[in-house]
């Protein structure tokens, strides 16, 4: 397979929020016109003003940056000759990259059938298995009614109980169930069923064996049109809630054999399914024995990207415009630096305490960020910014570098302390406890962290007697009488 | 001079003396000495001219000076400072006698119990009353009890509690003026308490209205010492009339051992005297003050001068001594409240008329006991209230019937009139009092319970301290945890910033002492307000910038409802209240606070029944319904302040 080489001189970015701003930062380093776009409630959003140019495109929330249609529209009118997805919204959509490609317009993303390949977990472990990747003992689509539970309950007699039960078309930690028995198999099947159909439109289930307390541990490739695919090191997501990551570290704590294996395994696969541009492929890994088998590959920038440029230096948006744009990867392998470690923790505006409820609504009254040696922040928040009530709570990602885990650890604690935040309830205070808890400090998690740590959520909303003091001093102040004395 | 100062000292009684020797040896240590002691009256003077409000900031200030000063006890606790302290100085009232004996060890520290009614203003249930007794005896030495009746059923509990915690009790005998006040009645009531308490007790002459000339004082003090001869005799005045030094004098001559003043620099009108007056005079006489230090005195009082600025709010609304006092009888410590009242109430210019002519016709009718809470509050209510609508005995108080019914005991001397009686209870009144008439017994609560409902309401679990707190004034106490979650331990303020009207100055700057000991400086920097009309201050907190968001919901809703309260003052008269009653719109027709609501939304009521009960002035006021109905709103709950006219529930008529 090989491309013409072009060249890039306008991007839309068809996102918003921190990886709209992410994008146009690099696009910017380049030399390149960055065009945004955005839906009315997003009017005020701070992407808009680094963009060189901003276009509106519709009213509905999370329903226009969806839509096909409107994004070209856009694109044409700007006159941008290449379109980065970012992540979530149209970045894992065959149909948009056809559609870009179509209208020739460069999708700076891998080509639609990878996409859909790679979007189908069945095709996906098929492509895997060819390459020798190692891949969870799994069926394939069930067939639907008595069938398939047939065809279910045949199968766990080969592989034991527990199993997972998975939407084909699922991601992202939804159409996931565990089963622990058959009498759980039979019930919930087709309640997943019924679940998949309203969530992806497609209704395929299949079987997977249930890696217990796995980590959830991925390879970032990169692949350009000639054939050259590298990897750029692990990173270890194993602390999740419900499926979904919270904090991502990389490199991942695995011995260097087992490391190997894995980007060989990363690599070839990547090769056999013809991967082009950045890619993510997610293993599990076996806490105990370190054995590991294929789980899936995003195909997109992910969000945790952060940590592997933090730790390579390597801008990992500049490498996916220069492979679209169809130069030659000119990393080589043996250049690619993975000294110390990068973590990423997400500041979310949501009460952990309370199920991680988002705080949409509340307005940041106060808003201080850190900085010092080690410390990357991208986020779009400001003093004054009201968190979206039509969009995630996500305000700013900060990525820690330091030169081993235990002054990462006293890194990221210092700078999670240096943030002033005066509104919402943060994940702050939670991440703060996570830095305290000593299996996080020895560096022991895996993907039920969480669910056998719970004491990190009781973490107290205790503030220093000082500042409480101070809050009856300003409330004396600002009534201009003390209300608990007369 | 060392000798003196060590002789000084051996004089002296301290904490470690009743802890090592227990209380009889004290006592005896008293009935032996030759001279006299001194008791700070601190809480006194606070209650009478600040309306208890010194801060425990300013107690420490002074906390060296009168530990060195060598006083018999200083009475810091008891009457209404634990709800005060709770209520306005967002303290929790055992913690700060905790903090004072870490910094005044060697002082006996004293209160001010009214018996079954506690630091309260009505009877507690007789476990409620053990288990506090309990808890302050950790700290409290000398318990001052005392019954405003006089009645010593009333006291027998704390004198058991506080006996067993090996405390000096101090039984008080209340004292007032009239042809039933006799010497012999006195004496007579003394007696009564020996054989309760036996022999080894201080007692107490109370005399909180500050009655009688010194030359009845000295008489009663030789009269109880001629029957009683040896028992250590504690005088307690108040220097309303300006003669309290005089009686002092008279109660010292004539064998009184203990005998109550305070410091100079905050002494006012209605309080205790200043001790530096009290004990020249006597030394003049030949009367040795015991253990006092009297340089260590007046630097307490140079200490605290300054200070006293930053009360002036709470200094009494009636400014000058009041030797009509002999009349009316107002206790001292109630005098300073009784005329924020008539500020606040607009009533000022009927107060010689309710002062001269009411209270003292009212005292007598009702039966000429003792002005002392909570009668005090039952006879001023019922005067107030007998001048104010022209029509006297309308509308009585729950408590004037409880009164009248017996409930607090039995009257002294003799019953109030058939008339008055008639007044209260209506044409019936001699069959309902037949049949109601009898001595309130409390049943004790299940504590357990009440300790679930405190934690239900804080969300947490509680303390046994806490859980005492909460049983004196639930809402009060409930409302003061949960401040002290939100801003700390504010006790270390100092009055200068917990008292300031109008804000700061940009660039004002404070040392604070936090209460773990960690010294801040905090500077005071602009202010914002935000879109929502709140305000951010900048702090520079430890030379670090810290900004604070204040919310300003209060102003913002007092906004809204100020509007509605013009239009309230100008419609609604009491005439229009009682109408809107009958209809079923039930609305205050006082200022007060929601006390309790006995009905729940949905609950069918019949006329006449309680539906809310109001505290004003610490007295309650049941809101009977008009109608018989339905709860079908019920628009306050326990612990709001109402005004007149607001709506409190709404009954739809059957």
């Amino acid at each position: 397979m090989s491309v013409k080489r072009r060249k890039i001189k306008k991007v839309l970015i068809a996102n918003r929020g921190e990886i709209a701003l992410r994008i146009i930062r690099t696009v910017k380093e380049l030399g390149l016109e960055a065009i945004a776009v955005y839906e009315k409630p997003d009017s005020e959003s701070h992407y808009i003003r680094l963009a060189d140019d901003a276009i509106m495109i519709g009213d509905r929330p999370r329903k226009e940056y969806l839509d096909i249609d409107k994004i070209l529209w856009a694109a044409r009118k700007s006159g941008a000759d290449a379109i980065h997805p970012g992540y979530g919204f149209l970045s894992e959509n065959a149909d948009f990259s056809a559609a870009c490609e179509k209208a020739g317009i460069i999708f700076i993303g891998p080509p639609p059938q990878v996409i859909s390949d790679m979007g189908n977990k069945v095709v996906a472990r098929k492509i895997m298995e060819s390459a020798k990747v190692p891949t969870i003992p799994g069926t394939g689509d069930l067939a639907t009614g008595d069938t398939g539970i047939a065809q279910a309950i045949a199968f766990a007699k080969e592989h034991g109980y527990p199993l997972m039960l998975k939407a084909s078309a699922g991601g992202g930690g939804r159409g996931i169930r565990k089963v622990k028995n058959e009498a759980e198999l039979k019930m919930q099947l087709p309640q997943v069923r019924a679940e998949t159909r309203s969530a992806f439109n497609d209704d395929s289930i299949y079987i997977e064996k249930c890696i217990e307390s796995p980590r959830h541990i991925e390879i970032q490739i990169l692949a350009d049109y000639h054939g050259n695919v590298i990897h750029l090191g692990s990173r270890d997501c194993s602390i999740q809630r419900r499926h979904q990551k919270l904090l991502e570290i990389a490199p991942a704590d695995l011995p260097a054999d087992v490391l190997e294996a894995m980007y060989d395994a990363a690599i070839k696969g990547a090769r056999q399914a013809g991967y082009v541009n950045a890619g993510t492929i997610e293993f599990l890994v076996d806490s105990k024995t370190n054995e590991f088998w294929f789980m899936e590959m995003n195909t997109r920038l992910q969000v945790e990207h952060t940590v592997t440029e933090e730790l390579t230096g390597i801008d990992i948006v500049r490498q996916q415009v220069k492979i679209a744009e169809g130069d030659v990867l000119d990393i080589p392998a043996s250049r690619v630096n993975m000294m110390g470690k990068a973590i990423q923790v997400r500041i979310n505006a949501e009460d952990p305490k309370n199920n991680f409820m988002p705080e949409g609504g509340k307005t940041l009254e106060v808003y201080q960020s850190p900085g010092g040696p080690g410390v990357r922040l991208d986020g779009v928040v400001y003093q004054g910014y009201r968190i979206p009530t039509d969009y995630d709570s996500l305000m700013v990602k900060m990525t820690i570098r330091g030169y081993d885990w235990e002054q990462t650890i006293q890194r990221l604690k210092r700078a999670l302390n240096n943030f002033l935040i005066v509104g919402p309830k943060t994940t702050i205070p939670f991440y703060l406890a996570i830095c305290d808890e000593p299996d996080f400090k020895a560096g022991k998690f895996d993907t039920n962290y969480l669910e056998t740590h719970e004491q990190v959520f009781d973490y107290p909303e205790q503030e220093r007697e000082v500042a409480k003091l101070t809050k009856l001093i300003a409330e004396i102040h600002a009534r201009k009488a003390n209300p608990y004395a007369y | 001079m060392e000798k003196a100062t060590k002789n000084m000292f051996d004089e002296r009684v301290t904490p470690r003396e009743l802890k090592e020797n227990g209380a009889k040896y004290i006592i005896d240590k008293i009935k032996r000495s030759k001279g006299y002691y001194v008791t700070n009256t601190e809480r006194d003077l606070s209650q009478s001219d600040f309306k208890n409000r010194i801060m425990p900031h300013t107690q420490l200030l002074v906390a060296r000076e009168r530990n060195d000063s060598g006083f018999f006890s200083l009475e810091i606790s008891g009457g209404a400072s634990v709800h005060v302290d709770m209520m306005r100085k967002q303290m929790n009232p055992l913690e700060k006698l905790q903090v004072l004996a870490e910094n005044m060890p060697d002082t006996l520290f004293q209160n001010l119990c009214r018996g079954l009614n506690l630091f309260g203003y009505r009877p507690y249930p007789e476990n409620v009353v053990r288990l506090t007794v309990k808890t302050f005896a950790r700290y409290v030495h000398v318990w001052r009890v005392f019954d405003f009746l006089n009645y010593i059923p009333n006291m027998v509990a704390v004198f058991e509690e506080v006996k067993k915690a090996g405390c000096l009790l101090e039984p008080s005998i209340c004292f007032s003026t009239g042809p039933e006040h006799t010497d012999e009645y006195y004496v007579k009531k003394v007696g009564e308490i020996l054989a309760v308490t036996g022999e080894d007790i201080i007692l107490c002459i109370k005399n909180h209205g500050g009655l009688g000339t010194p030359r009845r004082i000295g008489q009663l003090v030789k009269g109880i010492l001629n029957k009683y001869p040896g028992l250590p005799i504690h005088y307690h005045g108040h220097n309303s009339d300006g003669n309290d030094v005089g009686r002092i004098i008279e109660a010292v001559i004539n064998g009184a051992k203990i005998v109550d003043a305070a410091d100079h620099a905050f002494t006012g009108f209605f309080g205790p005297p200043p001790i530096i007056t009290v004990v020249d005079t006597l030394e003049e006489y030949g009367y040795k003050a015991l253990g006092l230090n009297r340089q260590a005195v007046i630097d307490a009082s140079n200490i605290l001068r300054p200070e006293r600025e930053y009360y002036r709010d709470f200094e009494s609304q009636f400014l000058g001594f009041d030797p009509t006092v002999q009349v009316h009888k107002l206790p001292g410590g109630a005098t300073g409240s009784s005329f924020e009242q008539a500020v606040k109430g607009g009533f000022l210019s009927r107060m010689p008329e309710i002062l001269q002519k009411e209270l003292p016709r009212v005292q007598v009718e009702l039966g000429n006991w003792w002005s002392v809470t909570p009668g005090s509050q039952i006879l001023w209510t019922t005067a107030v209230n007998n001048v104010l609508k022209g029509v006297r005995y309308k509308d009585a108080s729950d408590d004037l019937k409880n009164l009248m019914l017996g409930r607090y005991g039995e009257l002294p001397f003799y019953k109030p009139a058939d008339d008055i009686f008639k007044a209260v209870f209506g044409n019936e009144w001699k069959n309902y009092v037949d049949c109601n008439y009898c001595y309130q017994k409390i049943e004790n609560i299940d504590l357990d319970v009440e300790k679930k409902v405190l934690e239900r309401r804080l969300g947490r679990v509680a303390t046994q301290d806490e859980l005492v707190l909460y049983l004196q004034h639930p809402n009060d106490a409930v409302n003061f945890f949960i401040f002290e979650a939100k801003y700390g331990k504010t006790w270390i303020l100092p009055p200068k910033i917990w008292f300031r009207k109008g804000g700061f100055g940009l660039g004002e700057k404070f040392e604070i002492m936090d209460a773990y000991g960690k010294l801040h400086a905090i500077e005071i920097g602009p202010q914002r307000k935000t879109k929502a009309g709140d305000a951010v201050t900048y702090f520079n907190v430890d030379h670090h910038p810290e900004p604070i968001y204040t919310e300003m919901e209060q102003e913002g809703s007092s906004k809204k409802s100020s509007g509605d309260q013009v239009r309230r003052k100008v419609s609604i008269s009491v005439k229009e209240l009682n109408d809107l009653a009958k209809a079923g719109d039930v609305r205050s027709q006082i200022i007060g606070t929601v006390n309790e609501i006995p009905v729940a939304e949905g609950a069918e009521v019949s006329a006449g029944e309680v539906l809310i009960v109001l505290e004003a002035m610490k007295m309650l006021t049941n809101i009977l319904s008009e109608t018989n109905g339905k709860v079908s709103e019920i628009m306050v709950s326990p612990g709001d302040k109402v005004e007149v006219g607001d709506p409190l529930m709404t009954i739809t008529k059957a």
